[in-house]
């Protein structure tokens, strides 16, 4: 005779599981999108501001004074002995049509643009650089040479950057709490749907305990896979618009546009959401039923 | 006892089970039988008076001791209440699961009283596809599994043929032999006019009256006439 193997007290897939994986799926979704966003701006943000610190840029511009080529070499030789500089790197035409490429497109445009020469300077990492003793000797030494130290675009960014970052947070907030009541509202209608087991199982004796620890496993279960579903989807999404904004394909400027998920890592942080909705929905399960029972004599 | 605000079910009742004893509990539909074995099995609390059981007061008894008294009580719902997702076997084992036991302590228990009752070839059947006899008989192995001290019925012969009815009742003597308390609620003639109950309460508009049953009196009539 075959003994069937014991399954758990609660059906494993019911109409209420479904709701309750569809509804968890949808808003963990969200979140893991919004959680992306916020961490990609955080990073991005830090990116920058890491990125422009860290190096300046000469500009030179024709001058009636001097030739273009010892313009070049003079400023060249004058930055490269400057205190702080790690390297000096003068950016070729082509380098040059390639970074305006966003706005201007491919093709010849630099034959009719008078576009200036541009050096562009690394700073060593961690070491103080006098950068206005350097503006004024490049002023005095070479003319037309102009130090842009990106001061001023820094500092936009970077509140660009904090800004975006504090409105991403706000969103993650309210989508959080969204998702936290939602949960537990599709978690207790889906609790009264199995009442009778909650009845049958206390009148022949089981303590509140015994019952509840039922219960929170099931909605512990049910909340990790819906929420694993909408990690799913959104790590799809992310993946697959920075995929499609880094292609060939996409459109002038959409390679300016900052790659959802730049960093493998925060993959890692999004899934703290599927986490999140199977706590919320073991914590409520457990409270409800406990509620519940505490009704019963 | 009365329901939220409305009218008294049940009022001035009171009666003992003694350890052992064998009762029925008649009366028409409607009368109250269903609450009274409520009261019993603690699913509901009189709105006045007390009920002592296996020798504690509910009503000081604390909430989390009431699981102990009841396992000591088997119950046959009429509605059998059995659950649908779970498997015969499964739904019979749930008292010993409850009690903290592993199906290898119980699982030859189980399966033998399945077959006695006649479900042997059932074990992986779920309640939907059982017929009504099959889930009174079901319901039935579930409320005695435990060997409780106390078995409730509720019309517990009301959806089985009379083979099966005969099994069922043979199967209430025995634990009524080996020492388990009986009160059933039946409307069942023969099982009024066959088990060997000692009384009979009859209910009617929520008042309990106490009658020898026929056999009992048959059984008393010899010492009768010696005395």
């Amino acid at each position: 005779m075959n003994t069937p193997i014991q399954s758990g007290l609660m059906p494993a897939d019911s109409a209420s599981g479904t709701t309750l994986h569809t509804i968890v799926a949808v808003m963990s979704f969200l979140a893991c999108l919004t959680l992306g966003a916020v961490l990609t701006l955080s990073h991005l943000a830090s990116e920058w501001t890491e990125g422009l610190s860290g190096s300046v840029t000469v500009q030179l511009l024709p001058s009636a004074q001097i030739g273009p080529e010892d313009q070049l070499n003079e400023a060249l030789r004058l930055v490269r002995q400057w205190p702080g500089v790690f390297e000096a790197h003068p950016l070729s035409r082509a380098e040059a049509a390639k970074l305006l490429e966003p706005w201007l497109g491919a093709g010849n445009v630099l034959e009719d643009l008078p576009v200036p020469q541009l050096i562009e300077v690394t700073l060593t990492p961690g070491q103080a650089v006098e950068l206005a003793g350097l503006e004024h000797a490049l002023a005095d030494g070479v003319p037309g040479a102009l130090l842009d130290d990106h001061k001023r675009w820094n500092q936009e960014l970077a509140s660009f950057a904090a800004s975006s970052e504090a409105v991403g947070w706000a969103v993650l907030l309210l989508i959080g709490v969204a998702t936290l009541a939602i949960v537990i509202f599709a978690t207790q209608a889906g609790l009264q749907a199995h009442r009778e087991i909650v009845e049958v199982v206390h009148m022949i004796g089981a303590r509140d305990v015994f019952i509840a620890t039922e219960f929170q496993r099931h909605f512990l279960w049910l909340g990790v896979r819906g929420g694993l579903i909408g990690f799913a989807l959104a790590a799809v999404t992310l993946f697959g618009s920075s995929f499609w904004l880094g292609a060939r394909e996409a459109p002038v400027g959409a390679q300016l546009l900052p790659q959802f998920i730049s960093a493998p890592y925060h993959y890692v942080w999004l899934l703290l959401v599927p986490a999140a909705t199977g706590l919320i929905a073991m914590g409520t399960a457990r409270m409800t039923v406990l509620r519940v029972l505490g009704r019963m004599p | 006892m009365r329901y939220g605000l409305g009218p008294e079910i049940l009022r001035d009742i009171s009666f003992t089970l003694e350890q052992g004893s064998f009762q029925l509990l008649t009366g028409p539909s409607g009368a109250g039988k269903t609450s009274l074995l409520k009261l019993i099995y603690l699913a509901e609390r009189p709105s006045r008076g007390a009920i002592s059981m296996f020798g504690r007061e509910i009503a000081i008894t604390p909430r989390d001791e009431l699981p102990a008294l009841r396992r000591r009580i088997g119950v046959v719902f009429q509605d059998f209440r059995l659950l649908d997702h779970l498997t015969v076997f499964e739904n019979v084992s749930l008292p010993r699961r409850v009690m903290g036991e592993f199906e290898t302590g119980y699982r030859a228990e189980v399966e033998e009283l399945l077959s006695w009752v006649g479900l042997g070839n059932r074990l992986n059947a779920k309640p939907p596809t059982l017929s009504g006899g099959e889930k009174q008989r079901v319901a039935i192995a579930r409320a005695v599994v435990a060997k409780p001290e106390l078995l409730l019925a509720d019309e517990p012969t009301g959806n089985v043929d009379p083979e099966i009815g005969g099994r069922i009742m043979r199967l209430f003597i025995e634990l009524n032999k080996l020492g388990t308390s009986l009160l059933i609620a039946t409307h069942d003639q023969r099982i009024i006019e066959r088990l060997p109950a000692t009384r009979i309460f009859q209910l009617a508009e929520g008042r309990l009256t106490t009658a020898q049953s026929a056999k009992a009196k048959e059984s008393a009539l010899p010492e009768a006439k010696r005395a």
